[in-house]
């Protein structure tokens, strides 16, 4: 979607409104009354589009990573020793969970699902992104948000000094146990490159995170907008 | 209110998948993988042997389970069924359509973006109704 070049018809749009109805920069289209809120709706909305197509664009990224690792520890491992074949069909648990919480929209008739990840059965790993104001504050930084792996973004990197803080080793020991029985359903001895996948994945599992987030936050923006 | 889905607070919520094998593989390898007592999973692994109706019954199965708050689910996978993918409306769970090995990701396809588009101009509306 081109949507550096559609960006300016929606802003266009919107000042040709400004210009058939206002008369003295109070009064919109039709006489009513032009309110900031639409502004900066107009701008949320814009900009968690914006922060959508960059993170699908990171997570093609990192998934390409990932997938290239899962067939190098395919070629060093054998076929037969990388397959769905091996997965465990026993009753099991997810390790890594979710939490959604509603965080109702400006009107009441919205409905703005709020996403936290509960990595390796790590209550701590939940983002504080839980609350709403870090939520707002962590929408203008989606604009400027590059590769999810760099280490100045490093959610994932802060996340682990978060969780390693608040209970030392027994926390990184712990997510390591979680990690060695996920990859033990590939046998004992696995190679390299099928853990650097688990990270990998791991990583495109925070991005997706940050992707519910922003497709939620677009589609509260969107449903104000049409009101 | 009138209009507004109720959206249950949950604190313990899966992430569905139906993609292709590695992809699935992959995700299952970062812990999300989910059997329940009666050897139900939270993900189905299409390749060429999967039928469009298989993959139809798993999006209704896992968009109407309440365990369940993020659907993944390959584009190339969600264009089978685009008319359920298109079709669906509500916030939770979140339906997110993902790029695959072969099928790179393409924003024209994406539902939720297709179901925003019409705000970017009116003379894309007007061209899509000509």
């Amino acid at each position: 979607m081109a949507t550096a070049t559609e960006e300016p018809r929606l802003l266009g749009s919107a000042l040709a409104a400004e210009d058939a109805g206002e008369i003295d920069g109070a009064v919109g289209e039709q006489g009513l009354p032009r309110g900031d809120d639409d502004d900066e709706e107009i701008l949320r909305f814009m900009d968690s589009v914006d922060g959508y197509l960059h993170l699908m664009d990171s997570l093609s990224s990192t998934l390409r990573q990932g997938w290239l690792d899962l067939a190098s520890a395919r070629h060093s491992m054998g076929p037969t020793r990388v397959s769905s074949t091996l997965l465990d069909h026993k009753e099991q648990s997810a390790a890594t969970k979710l939490q959604v919480v509603d965080h109702a929209g400006l009107q009441l008739s919205e409905s703005k699902p709020h996403f936290a990840l509960s990595k390796w059965s790590l209550q701590e790993e939940c983002y504080s992104t839980c609350n709403a104001g870090e939520q707002a504050s962590s929408e203008p930084n989606l604009r400027h948000r590059g590769s999810a792996t760099t280490p100045e973004d490093g959610n994932h990197e802060r996340d682990a000094t978060k969780a390693g803080s608040s209970t030392g080793s027994d926390t990184s020991s712990h997510v390591q146990r979680a990690r060695s029985k996920a990859l033990s359903v590939f046998g004992a001895l696995v190679s390299p490159k099928l853990r650097t996948a688990q990270i990998s994945f791991e990583t495109a599992l925070e991005l997706i995170l940050e992707l519910a987030n922003s497709r939620s936050s677009m589609l509260a923006s969107f449903s104000q907008l049409k009101e | 209110m009138a209009g507004r889905a109720n959206i249950p607070t949950n604190s313990s919520a899966l992430i569905a998948i139906i993609a292709d094998e590695d992809t699935v593989t992959g995700f299952l390898l970062a812990g999300v993988g989910n059997v329940d007592l009666r050897k139900k999973t939270n993900y189905l692994i299409v390749d060429n042997k999967t039928t469009v109706r298989q993959i139809e019954d798993a999006f209704k199965e896992f968009t109407t389970r309440e365990d369940i708050a993020i659907v993944l689910i390959s584009q190339y996978v969600a264009n089978m069924i685009r008319f359920l993918v298109d079709g669906y409306n509500k916030p939770v769970p979140a339906i997110l359509e993902i790029p695959s090995k072969d099928h790179p990701y393409d924003p024209a396809h994406d539902s939720v973006l297709s179901r925003v588009k019409y705000l970017f101009s009116a003379e894309s509306v007007a061209s899509d109704r000509r």
